[in-house]
């Protein structure tokens, strides 16, 4: 089955109009079967300030088939993959209506954001820590967004990566002892700071 | 003044009766026709389900077979409520 190509042109046009939204949707190179969304990690929650990038295929069967969406920008919640960015949400998969749209979707991913179910997770670790130590999962999730998902963070010299490992509420000797060990990976040197 | 009507064309204009604009499947107008059809009309009508939610009857088909194939029931697009063709 041929995709409704000219319905995922209508949506795009009417995503380009709505400027003030807080999910964006624009197509990769010239075809309309690979796009990339934005959404803004909600207020009050972890992701808050973060803004992330989600890859998203339009399959043959559109609409009557989901879009194929996940996670470029790493994220730290229990319903998406750290290491793949693969997003276990009903809409994307079997609950999916053919009246919903990419913005909509988008803006459920949004929604999982602010509402994580760590009872059907795709990232088992993350919710363990989500349901065993919510504050462990607080930090490490405000740290990625902090790391991956805010334009000119990450990357910077190591005496900011030990005041951000700091902030987490380690001593800045420890903090600069795991970002040695690690190779100043912030993410690896914070897991074995708070495994320790 | 006298005028004589020597010939007369009728004009008629037409609209399906439905309660939205667009087909909530394939967006587009009802009044227009489904993106696999090149002429609005009898050939490509409204359908309505029991729920009252209307779809291009192309739209509505194929979605009814892609969730036939799937090898469940297909719900309502809109609604979720179970989509049976409603006798008119």
């Amino acid at each position: 089955m041929a995709s409704d190509l000219s319905r995922v042109k209508k949506e795009l046009a009417e995503c380009a109009k709505d400027t003030k939204s807080s999910v964006q949707c624009v197509p990769v190179g010239g075809s309309m079967t690979h796009l990339e969304g934005t959404i803004k990690g909600p207020d009050g929650t972890p992701f808050a300030g973060g803004v992330f990038k989600i890859d998203i295929t339009i399959p043959g069967g559109y609409p009557f088939e989901p879009p194929k969406m996940k996670f470029t920008t790493r994220i730290w919640h229990p319903n998406i993959s750290s290491q793949t960015g693969a997003i276990c949400l009903d809409i994307l998969k079997d609950q999916w209506s053919p009246a919903l749209t990419i913005k909509t979707a988008l803006m459920s991913l949004q929604a999982l954001l602010c509402s994580p179910e760590p009872d059907d997770p795709q990232d088992a670790e993350v919710a363990r820590m989500y349901k065993d130590t919510y504050q462990t999962f607080v930090q490490t999730a405000k740290f990625w967004t902090e790391t991956y998902a805010m334009e000119h963070m990450g990357g910077g010299d190591h005496e900011n990566a030990i005041a951000r490992v700091c902030e987490m509420g380690f001593a800045a000797a420890e903090a600069r002892r795991a970002l040695e060990a690690h190779n100043w990976d912030e993410v690896a040197a914070i897991n074995s700071l708070l495994s320790a | 003044m006298k005028v004589k009507l020597k010939r007369w064309h009728g004009v008629a204009v037409w609209k399906w009766d439905v309660e939205d604009d667009v087909c909530g499947i394939c967006r587009m107008a009802y009044d227009a026709c489904c993106p696999d059809c090149t002429m609005p009309g009898d050939n490509c009508p409204p359908v309505w389900g029991e729920c009252n939610h209307a779809f291009h009857i192309h739209c509505a088909m194929k979605w009814l077979a892609s969730q036939a194939q799937a090898g469940g029931g297909a719900p309502c697009p809109m609604c979720r409520r179970d989509f049976k063709f409603k006798e008119s």
